[in-house]
C-alpha cells in the first residue's frame, strides 16, 4: 500500500520543521549578528527558503512518482542515486545536531537542568523510533496537532509579554548595513534547508500533485507568520542585546512572560505545547535519515534499518550536545554551510543534470507509463 | 452428537427418529418430550418435543388441541390412504404464524434448544418446526449506564429481538437491515448486523461479516468476547468499538453510516466503527439545545483532559518544577505537605489506588452497603488521611477532581481506558518531570494517531482533519446548520433539507406584504435562499403599486 | 514487532530507572522570599541575606498538624567571596535545598552598588530558577535588615516589597525596576540602569504605646538609583523621580498640587491624566538637543479654595500654576541627571539612536562626554477639562461667611 499524506499535512510538516529551532536558537544567533534587525534577517530569509522551496518542487514535478534520490539515479544511473543518497543522510545526520541542541537546550537548561544529557537524548530516541515505524502518515498527522500547538504557544506568549514591548529597540533598522543584515539570515536559512530538503523527501507522497506548489508556498508563509512575531518581540520585549546574551532567546522571553500577579510564569505550559513540535521534526529528521539510508543500502522497506540509523543520529546528537560550545558552534558555523550547500546545491545540480538528460528523464517516464 | 454427524436427516419409522433424538438431546429434565395419539383409527402417532421454559406453553396447547380435534376431524374425512397426512396439516390445519418443515436433525435440535417445539409424525422423514418462543424476560428498563436528562428513557434488553424491535421502531425504512448469524459452537448466540443499505460505507457490511465469520469460540456470553475478537487495536488501552444500552445511539450511528451488532443476550449493543471523540458526546447533546448541548459537551472535553493529566501535572509541578506554581499558591500547597512523610508521586499513586479500590468495593456491594463502604471511604481519605499527616489536603483535592471528572465521560469503557493510560502518564511525570511528562504524551499521542477502527482513524475527524465533519466534534452545530452526514457514506449524503433555520412569517409591518406567509409565496418551495425570496417578494409589491 | 515492543519496553524502564534526577521533593525546598546583597566583611566579599518562608506558619492551620512557631520567616545570612559561594554557604545551616524561585526582591545595598553590581545582574539573569520579573531595589540601610523587616499587613516581608511595587502606582515614588530592565539596560549601548531605592521609615504606631507616635521603622518607597554602567553614581528625591519616569516608564496617573491665587495658604490639586509625554531629538550642526514636550488633561480632585470649573480665567490661572510646577520639577530632575550624575539613564541616547542612526554610530563612543552637554527644552501644556463631581464652588451657606 503506498502511504499518502494530504496536502494540508504536507504544509503542516514544514510549518513543524521550521519553527521549533527559527524562534529561538536561530534568533540568537542573529541578534548577536545584527541586533534589533533579526526580524529583518528572519523575512529575507523567509523569501530565500521560498527560492529553494520552488526549486525543490520544480525539480520533483518533472517526475512526480519518485523523490529526489529516485529521480537522481534515473537520471545518472544507480551510484548516482547512493551518493545523493548519502549527501541526503550526511545532510539529516548533521541535521540531527542542532535538532538535538534545540531540543536538550530548552528542556534541559530551563526545566532540568540536573539531569543528564543522555536522559533527553534516550527519550528523544524511543519516541522517534516509535513513530517513524509508523510511517510518515502518523507524524504528518501529528504535525497537524503540532500546527495547532504553536498556535496556542504562540498566543499564550503575546499575551503575557506584549504589554513590555517597546518599539524603539526595533529602530533603527538595517542598523549594522544592509548586507549584513542579509548575511545573518543564512542562520535562518539553514531552518528552511532542513524543510526544503524534507520535501524533496516526502513530496511524492502528497496527494494531491496539482497544489504542490500552492501548498509549499502557503505552508512557508504560515510559517512565516507563526516565527516572525518572535524576532519581533524578542527584541521589542527584552532588547536585541539582551536575546544576543541567551542561546535560547525564545525561553528567556517565555520565562520573563507574565500574566497578571498570579500567572507569574508558565513557561512550561507554553514548552508543552512547544515539545509537539519539536518531536514532530526529530521524527521527521530521523524518518528522512532512515529513507536515505535505505536508498542507500538499496533496500525496499526503511523499517529495517531504522534502529542502525536512529543509533547512529543520537549517537552524534549526544557527542555534539555533551559540549554545549561545540553545539552552538556548529550550528553557528559547520551546520550552516553544510545545510546551505546541500539544501541549495542538491536541487540545482539535479536540475542541471535534468536539463542536460531531459530526454532520458522523458523517454524513461514515458517507457513506465506504457508499461 | 455422533448420529448428527453421521446422519442429518431424520427417519421415516417415529421410533428411529425418537431413538435419534434421544441419543442426541439426552435426558435433560428441561426437554420435554410428550406422545401425542391422534387420528385413533390409523392411530397416527406424533411426538412433540421442546424445552420447558423457552417455550410459551399456551401455544403448544393450542396447536396440541388443534391437532387432536380439527386435525383428527381433517384426517378423517379426508380420502387419503394411510401414510404421511404432512401435507394437508401443513396446509389446512397449522395457523401458527411461523411454521417450517424441516428434515435436518440439526436444525431440528438448535431449534429445540432455542425455543421452538418440534412435532415428528409417524412416517414422515420432515418435521414440523413450530415457533412456539417465550420466555421469562426482563422488561424493557432505563439503560443503567448511559443516563440521560432529556431524551429516551427505554434501553436495551437480553432479548435481542425485542433489541432490533427498538431500533426498528426508531428507523422504518426498508432500507435498514437486519441480518442474521449464529457465533459460538456450543452456545449457537444469536448475533445481528444492522445497517441502511444506501448508507453505510462502501465494504464496511462485508468486512464487519468477515470479521465475525472467523470468530470460532464455544461461546459467546456477552459482546465483549465479540468486541475482543473483532476489534482493530487488541493491545491498545483504547476501546475501537463503541458499546451502548441506548436504542437511540444505536439508531442514530445506524444513520451516520455506521454498522451495529446485536449479541443476543447482552443488553450491550456494538458499533463499528467508533471513532474515539464519540465516547464524550452523550445523547442529551443532540436532544438539548445546541447552545446547552455545546457548553456539555465542551465540559466533557475539559472532563476528559482533567482525568487524564491532572494529578500528572500536579506530581510533576510539585515534585520538578516548584517554580512554575504561582508563590501564593505554594506557599498554601507546601504548608499542607508540611508534615506528609511520602514522596508526592507515591502520595498520588496511594491516592489514586484507594481512590479505585473505593470505587470498585462501592459497585460490587450490595447496594445498601455500597453506602456505608462511600461513607467510610469518604471519612478515611478525605478527613482522616489529612488530619493525620499522612496526606496532604491539596492532593485529596486534585485526585477527587480527577476522579469526578472521570465519571463525566458519558462512555463506562472509554472512562475506563482514560483511567488505565493516566497511569503511565503519572510515574513518567512523576519521576522524569517535563521531559517524562511530555514523552509519555507524545508516545500516546502516537499510538492513538496509529489506532484505525474498521478502517476509518480512530482520531478522525480532528486528525486527518476533516472540515466539513467539525460541525459535530467540538461544538454541536445546530440541526439546521448540520446537512450532511459525516464524510465517507455511500449516497445519501444529505440528512437535513435546506432552508431549515426556522423563521417566523414575514411580518415587517412597513412591508406592502406585510403577514403574508411563506406558503403563499407563488413560487414557492425554490431554490433559491430564503432571504433572496423574500426580498423578490417586496419587490413584486412595489411594481404592482 | 514483538522484538521491538521488547526494546521500547526495556529503554522506557531504563529511563524510568535514570529518573528522579533533579527531583525536589517541595517539603524539601526552603523558599527564599527575598534577598538581601550586603559588602562582606573580608575585601571583595558578598553578604546574602535570605529570607526563607516557612510555609506552615505563613498560611495558619490548613488540616494537616505543623509546627507553629508563630514566625512566618525565617532569615539567614552566608558570606562568601562570590554570591555564589555565599548561597553555599547558605547551605551549610539551612537545613532544606535553597530554592529560588519565588524569590520577590533582590535588595541590594548603597555601598555595594557603588562599588558595581555586575555580578549581581549576571547571577540573577544565567539561572534558569530565577524568575526575571522579580523587583531590584537598592538601600542605604543593611540590606539584611531590610529584608527582615515585617512590613504593612503582610507575613512576608518580601510579599509586602512585591505589593509596593505592584499597588505603588498611586505614590509614583519610584520606578518599578525589574531584573530584566536593569539587564537590558545594562547591556544596551545607549541607555543606563536606574533601580529603585527603599528606606526604613518610622510609619508604623504601635499598638501598646500609641502615644508615642509612629515608632516602628517600615519599609518605605523612596526615590531612585541613578548608575552609570554598573556603578551607583547618584540618588534621585521620591519628589524628583516622577518626572525620571516620565523618560522611562509608561505614563502612570500623577497628582500635582498648587497653592491658591486667592488665599496662598490654601492649594488646588489636580490630577493628570490621558497624558503624552514626547522627547524628538535635533541634530543641527553639530550639535545635538532635546526638546521635551508634556500634555496632560487634568481633573480638579481637591479645591481649598472656592473654585469652579465654570471661571475660565481662575481655570487658567490654575493651569498655568500647575504647568510652572511641572516644568520646574522636570527640568530640576534632568539638570540634576545630566549636569551633575552625568549618566544617562533618561534613554536620550536611545531616542537620538532611533532616529539619527548615523550621526549616533560618531557619537555613541563618547556618548558619556556629549550627554552633559546637550540641551534639553522642556515645554508643559495642561488643561483642566474636569472637576468631577462639583459644579458649583465649596462655599459656607452662611450669607456672611460667603461675602468674605
Amino acid at each position: 500500500m503506498k502511504v499518502q499524506i494530504s496536502n494540508g499535512m504536507f504544509m503542516a510538516l514544514i510549518i513543524n520543521m521550521i519553527y521549533a529551532k527559527a524562534i529561538g536558537v536561530t534568533q540568537g544567533s542573529m541578534a548577536r549578528e545584527v541586533g534589533g534587525d533579526i526580524w529583518i534577517s528572519t523575512l529575507i530569509a523567509t523569501i530565500q527558503g521560498g527560492v529553494i522551496m520552488f526549486l525543490v518542487i520544480f525539480v520533483i514535478r518533472r517526475m512526480p512518482e519518485g523523490d529526489l534520490i529516485d529521480q537522481s539515479a534515473r537520471i545518472l544511473g544507480k551510484w548516482f542515486g547512493k551518493f545523493v543518497a548519502l549527501i541526503t543522510f550526511i545532510f539529516f545526520l548533521a541535521a540531527y545536531g542542532p535538532v538535538m541542541s534545540t531540543f536538550v537546550f530548552h528542556l534541559k537548561d530551563y526545566f532540568l537542568p540536573e539531569a543528564p544529557t543522555l536522559l533527553f537524548i534516550l527519550a528523544a530516541f524511543l519516541i522517534g523510533t516509535y513513530a517513524i515505524y509508523f510511517g510518515v502518515e502518523v507524524i504528518a498527522r501529528m504535525a497537524l496537532i503540532g500546527v495547532f500547538s504553536i498556535i496556542a504557544l504562540n498566543i499564550l506568549l503575546m499575551l503575557g509579554s506584549l504589554s513590555e514591548f517597546d518599539i524603539r529597540e526595533l529602530r533603527p533598522t538595517f542598523q549594522m548595513g544592509f548586507l549584513r543584515t542579509v548575511w545573518a539570515s543564512r542562520h535562518h536559512n539553514t531552518d528552511w534547508a532542513m524543510a526544503t530538503i524534507m520535501a524533496g523527501i516526502i513530496l511524492p507522497m502528497v496527494a494531491n500533485k496539482e497544489t504542490w506548489g500552492k501548498m509549499g508556498f502557503a505552508g512557508i508563509g504560515y510559517g512565516m507568520v507563526f516565527i516572525i512575531m518572535w524576532p519581533i518581540l524578542e527584541a521589542g520585549v527584552l532588547s536585541p542585546e539582551t536575546a544576543a546574551q541567551y542561546i535560547v532567546s525564545c525561553m528567556q522571553m517565555a520565562r520573563s512572560a507574565q500574566i497578571g500577579y498570579f500567572v507569574h510564569r508558565y513557561e512550561m505550559i507554553m514548552i508543552a505545547f512547544f515539545a509537539l513540535s519539536i518531536l514532530t521534526q526529530i521524527m521527521m529528521s530521523l524518518l528522512c535519515a532512515s529513507v536515505a539510508m535505505q536508498k542507500i543500502l538499496g533496500l525496499k522497506d526503511y523499517r529495517k534499518v531504522i534502529l542502525p540509523t536512529a543509533i547512529i543520529l543520537h549517537a552524534f546528537g549526544y557527542w555534539i550536545n555533551f559540549d554545549k560550545n561545540r553545539a552552538v558552534d556548529f550550528l553557528e558555523g559547520w551546520w550552516v554551510y553544510i545545510s546551505i550547500g546541500v539544501a541549495v546545491g542538491l536541487p540545482f545540480l539535479i536540475l542541471v543534470m535534468g536539463f542536460f538528460f531531459k530526454k532520458k528523464l522523458k523517454k524513461e517516464v514515458v517507457a513506465e507509463e506504457a508499461k | 452428537m455422533t448420529a448428527v454427524e453421521e446422519k442429518d436427516h431424520f427417519f421415516r419409522n417415529l421410533q428411529d427418529n425418537e431413538d435419534l433424538m434421544t441419543g442426541i438431546l439426552g435426558n435433560s429434565v428441561d426437554l420435554v418430550k410428550r406422545r401425542i395419539t391422534f387420528h385413533e383409527h390409523k392411530n397416527v402417532q406424533a411426538i412433540c418435543y421442546y424445552t420447558d421454559g423457552l417455550v410459551d406453553v399456551t401455544q403448544i396447547e393450542l396447536f396440541i388441541s388443534d391437532l387432536l380435534y380439527k386435525g383428527n376431524l381433517l384426517l378423517h374425512h379426508s380420502t387419503l390412504p394411510s401414510g404421511p397426512p404432512l401435507a394437508l396439516l401443513k396446509e389446512h390445519m397449522l395457523t401458527n404464524a411461523s411454521f417450517q418443515v424441516v428434515k435436518e436433525v440439526s436444525q431440528a435440535v438448535d431449534g429445540i434448544l432455542s425455543g421452538v417445539a418440534v412435532l415428528i409424525l409417524d412416517g414422515s422423514d420432515e418435521v414440523f418446526v413450530i415457533q412456539t418462543k417465550g420466555w421469562e424476560k426482563r422488561g424493557v428498563n432505563e439503560p443503567q449506564t448511559e443516563q440521560v436528562v432529556r431524551g429516551p428513557r427505554d434501553g436495551f434488553t437480553e432479548s435481542i429481538r425485542t433489541n432490533t424491535a427498538l431500533v426498528r421502531r426508531r428507523i422504518r425504512d426498508p432500507k435498514l437491515r437486519i441480518e442474521q448469524m449464529n457465533i459460538g459452537t456450543r452456545s449457537k448466540t444469536d448475533i445481528n448486523i444492522a445497517y441502511i443499505e444506501d448508507i453505510v460505507k462502501e465494504g464496511l457490511v462485508e468486512e464487519v461479516k468477515k470479521r465475525l465469520r472467523d470468530i470460532r469460540i464455544d461461546a459467546i456470553l456477552e459482546s465483549g468476547y465479540i468486541e475482543e475478537l473483532i476489534e482493530d487495536a487488541p493491545r491498545s488501552p483504547f476501546t475501537t468499538v463503541q458499546s451502548t444500552e441506548r436504542p437511540d445511539k444505536v439508531a442514530s450511528s445506524i444513520l451516520e453510516g455506521r454498522v451495529a451488532i446485536f449479541v443476543d443476550n447482552t443488553p450491550f449493543v456494538l458499533v463499528v466503527p467508533s471513532f474515539f471523540w464519540q465516547f464524550l458526546q452523550a445523547s442529551d447533546d443532540y436532544y438539548s439545545r445546541y447552545m446547552t448541548g455545546s457548553f456539555f459537551r465542551f465540559i466533557r472535553y475539559l472532563a476528559f483532559v482533567l482525568s487524564l493529566t491532572l494529578t500528572s501535572i500536579y506530581v510533576m509541578l510539585v515534585s520538578f518544577h516548584q517554580e512554575m506554581i504561582p508563590t501564593q499558591l505554594i506557599l498554601t500547597i507546601a504548608s499542607g505537605r508540611e508534615v506528609v512523610p511520602f514522596p508526592v508521586l507515591l502520595e498520588a499513586l496511594m491516592m489514586e489506588i484507594s481512590f479505585e479500590l473505593m470505587r470498585e468495593a462501592g459497585l460490587r456491594m450490595p447496594k445498601p452497603v455500597g453506602q456505608a463502604v462511600s461513607i467510610v471511604g469518604s471519612l478515611v481519605i478525605g478527613q482522616a488521611a489529612v488530619q493525620a499527616g499522612i496526606v496532604s489536603p491539596f492532593m485529596v483535592i486534585i485526585v477527587a477532581l480527577t476522579g469526578i471528572a472521570s465519571f463525566a465521560i458519558p462512555n463506562y469503557a472509554a472512562s475506563f481506558s482514560i483511567r488505565l493510560i493516566r497511569f503511565p502518564l503519572l510515574i513518567a511525570a512523576g519521576t522524569l518531570g517535563l521531559l517524562g511528562f511530555s514523552a509519555m504524551f507524545a508516545l500516546l499521542a502516537i499510538h492513538a494517531l496509529t489506532l484505525r477502527s474498521f478502517g476509518e482513524s480512530y482520531l478522525a475527524p480532528a486528525t486527518p482533519f476533516q472540515p466539513k465533519d467539525q460541525k459535530d466534534t467540538i461544538i454541536r452545530f445546530p440541526w439546521w446548520k448540520m446537512q450532511a452526514r459525516p464524510v465517507g457514506v455511500t449516497g445519501d449524503e444529505k440528512r437535513v433539507g435546506d432552508h431549515q433555520f426556522p423563521e417566523p412569517p414575514n411580518t415587517d409591518p412597513y412591508s406592502k406584504e406585510g403577514g403574508k406567509s411563506k406558503e403563499s409565496d407563488p413560487k414557492g418551495g425554490g431554490q433559491s435562499p430564503r432571504k433572496k425570496k423574500r426580498h423578490v417578494i417586496k419587490l413584486k409589491g412595489e411594481d404592482e403599486e | 514487532m514483538k522484538r521491538y515492543l521488547k526494546w521500547s519496553l526495556l529503554l522506557i524502564i531504563i529511563l524510568l530507572l535514570t529518573g528522579c534526577a533533579g527531583k525536589r521533593e517541595l517539603n524539601d525546598l526552603a523558599l527564599v522570599m527575598a534577598v538581601g546583597i550586603d559588602k562582606g566583611e573580608e575585601e571583595n566579599s558578598f553578604k546574602v541575606t535570605a529570607q526563607i518562608a516557612r510555609p506552615a506558619d505563613a498560611r495558619g492551620q490548613t488540616g494537616a498538624p505543623s509546627g507553629q512557631t508563630g514566625e512566618p520567616i525565617l532569615t539567614i545570612v552566608g558570606q562568601g567571596e562570590s554570591l555564589f559561594d555565599a548561597i553555599r554557604d547558605l547551605s551549610s545551616f539551612t537545613t532544606r535545598n535553597v530554592f529560588w524561585a519565588h524569590n520577590q526582591v533582590i535588595v541590594i545595598n548603597e555601598d555595594l552598588a557603588k562599588d558595581g553590581i555586575a555580578q549581581v545582574i549576571d547571577f540573577f539573569t544565567r539561572n534558569p530558577e530565577l524568575r526575571m520579573r522579580t523587583w531590584v531595589v537598592i538601600t542605604p540601610e543593611k540590606a539584611s535588615t531590610l529584608v527582615s523587616t515585617v512590613t504593612g499587613l503582610e507575613l512576608i516581608p518580601g510579599e509586602a516589597v512585591n505589593k509596593l511595587f505592584r499597588y505603588g502606582e498611586i505614590s509614583n515614588v519610584a520606578p518599578n525596576t525589574q531584573i530584566m530592565d536593569v539587564q537590558a539596560a545594562y547591556l544596551s549601548q545607549s541607555s543606563q540602569p536606574i533601580i529603585a531605592r527603599v528606606t526604613l521609615k518610622e510609619v508604623m504606631v504601635s499598638n501598646k504605646k500609641p502615644e508615642k507616635g509612629p515608632t516602628i521603622k517600615q519599609v518605605d518607597l523612596a526615590g531612585a538609583g541613578v548608575f552609570q554602567e554598573d556603578r551607583l553614581v547618584g540618588i534621585l528625591k521620591p519628589e524628583e523621580t516622577r518626572a525620571l519616569m516620565l523618560f522611562t516608564e509608561r505614563l502612570q496617573s500623577g497628582v500635582v498640587t498648587t497653592p491658591c491665587t486667592s488665599k496662598p495658604e490654601r492649594t488646588i490639586s489636580v490630577e493628570l491624566r490621558d497624558q503624552m509625554f514626547q522627547v524628538t531629538p535635533h541634530f543641527k550642526g553639530s550639535q545635538i538637543s532635546f526638546t521635551a514636550e508634556f500634555d496632560s488633561l487634568a481633573v480638579v480632585v481637591e479645591a481649598g479654595c472656592p473654585f469652579s470649573i465654570d471661571d475660565q480665567e481662575q481655570v487658567t490661572e490654575v493651569e498655568k500654576a500647575v504647568e510652572k510646577k511641572l516644568k520646574k520639577e522636570i527640568e530640576t530632575t534632568v539638570n540634576k541627571v545630566q549636569k551633575e550624575y552625568k549618566t544617562d539613564v533618561l534613554e536620550l541616547g536611545k531616542v537620538f539612536h532611533n532616529d539619527y542612526p548615523g550621526y549616533w554610530k560618531q557619537v555613541a563612543d563618547d556618548w558619556e562626554e556629549v550627554f552633559p552637554t546637550v540641551d534639553i527644552k522642556v515645554s508643559v501644556n495642561v488643561e483642566i477639562k474636569d472637576s468631577v463631581l462639583l459644579w458649583e464652588e465649596t462655599n459656607s451657606g452662611k450669607k456672611e461667611n460667603s461675602a468674605n
